[in-house]
């Protein structure tokens, strides 16, 4: 019978795994130090980067672009932080400058819903936001929009970007494009807002009644399109105004 | 195509939602209507005050040439408002108190209120005062066809009659019979 654990040899044996326990601790610390040493280097850098170039990402709009996609790359959400709007954001004040950015968006969406039915051109859209932040606002890419729209997604209020016939869209309804509706859409692309029963039939080779039930159904259901009734070609055509050339006229409907 | 303001020759500038087909049909979604009519509306009384029109009916629709014809038709893209749908924008009018028919009691014809009865009461106050004809009688035809042309100048009756009446209440004018028709006389405020 073999007894282990007595004898001198046990005490060498206990104070070698002590030992080597205090060792590990005093590797895992300096490791944590230098992480932290380095942490700290790499926030320094941050915040010396963010200091110099805050007016810069804020007003120039490819420089913003670049930085964002640097930011995607090292794996880090300039938004995102255990602090509210996040380290990086608050040192930047980006955080801000994309709710607020977001909080235009909703507004120009929700100012144009009636005549366009919550379908808006990025270009439009861009144009009206430009227009509300006055000129001191800097300009604004349509990468921005697509990121502040990102951040509008927790309010489940249903903004998306959407691609229409290559024409990218903003949507402000919580309402699914069908399949036939996109075609529609893209048609209208092309036609300066107009489309008619008989272009679908044509080019797009669908039945009569297939499109006079996807037209009836956007003009009567979702008010995304106006009607004509004195069409000279087919005698009911239908606009849509979202695909309209407003050219740059805002009395359109602000008008006294 | 794109649509812009353009300016008519009479001065007028035309919005650009003018230039678009479908604006000149009455829209079956109910939302949608509200408001495209609201801009009819606008429209309507905007070139009123501009041409100082006083007489909506619904025959001006057909009638190419026109005091209305360039807000009624957009000859341009070949397109014009229709009776029914110009009959439904009157009503729309007087139901907003922006308009009045007249004669009454008839629906073809309405006075347009590009001022309201109350801004006409006090624009013609401040016409007999600048002029210097308070507490003397003036006749009807005296205010709607003076020698100097006055903001007054081809008030219809009806409106001129109501604006005296809104006057009269708070002591302001009182009409008399005088006699070949009706008078009035103006008093200063108090």
């Amino acid at each position: 019978m073999h007894r282990r654990g007595v004898g001198l040899a046990a005490f060498d044996r206990k104070d070698q795994a002590k030992r080597f326990a205090e060792l590990s601790s005093a590797i895992s610390q300096s490791q944590i130090s230098h992480l932290n040493s380095q942490l700290d280097q790499f926030r320094t850098a941050l915040t010396h980067f963010a200091s110099t170039h805050r007016d810069k990402i804020k007003s120039d709009p490819s420089f913003r672009h670049a930085f964002q996609q640097m930011c995607t790359s090292i794996g880090v959400d300039p938004l995102a932080g255990p602090r509210k709007g996040g380290w990086w954001a608050e040192l930047l004040g980006l955080g801000d400058w994309q709710y607020e950015l977001g909080v235009q968006i909703v507004d120009v969406c929700v100012s144009t819903r009636e005549r366009n039915g919550g379908l808006i051109e990025m270009s439009e859209l861009i144009r009206l936001v430009s227009k509300l932040r006055g000129v001191e606002g800097g300009s604004i890419s349509e990468d921005d929009v697509v990121r502040s729209i990102k951040t509008l997604q927790p309010l489940g209020a249903g903004y998306k970007v959407v691609d229409i016939g290559g024409t990218r869209m903003v949507r402000s309804v919580v309402k699914e494009l069908d399949e036939d509706q996109t075609i529609i859409l893209a048609i209208a692309q092309d036609e300066g807002g107009r489309v008619t029963v008989e272009m679908l039939i044509q080019r797009k080779g669908w039945l009569g009644e297939r499109a006079r039930t996807a037209l009836e159904h956007m003009l009567l259901q979702d008010g995304l399109c106006w009607l004509d009734d004195q069409d000279e070609e087919s005698g009911r055509a239908y606009w849509i105004p979202s695909a309209m050339d407003w050219g740059t006229d805002d009395t359109s409907f602000s008008f006294t | 195509m794109s649509l812009s303001p353009h300016t008519t020759p009479s001065g007028f500038l035309l919005p650009s939602i003018h230039s678009a087909p479908p604006f000149f049909t009455q829209q079956p979604n109910p939302a949608t209507q509200a408001i495209v009519e609201e801009q009819w509306i606008r429209l309507l009384l905007s070139y009123a005050r501009h041409r100082k029109l006083f007489t909506l009916r619904v025959d001006d629709s057909e009638d190419k040439g026109g005091e209305w014809d360039e807000v009624l038709r957009n000859e341009r893209i070949n397109r014009r408002i229709q009776s029914a749908y110009l009959s439904k924008l009157i009503a729309k009018l007087v139901e907003k108190n922006v308009a009045a028919y007249d004669p009454p009691r008839q629906t073809r014809s309405v006075l347009v209120y590009w001022r309201l009865p109350e801004e006409w009461a006090e624009t013609l106050h401040q016409w007999a005062d600048s002029t210097g004809q308070m507490n003397t009688i003036l006749t009807f035809y005296e205010i709607t066809d003076p020698p100097v042309p006055s903001p007054l100048s081809n008030v219809p009756l009806p409106l001129l009659r109501t604006a005296i009446t809104i006057l009269a209440k708070t002591n302001r004018a009182q009409i008399i019979a005088i006699p070949d028709g009706e008078g009035v006389r103006f008093f200063p405020s108090k």
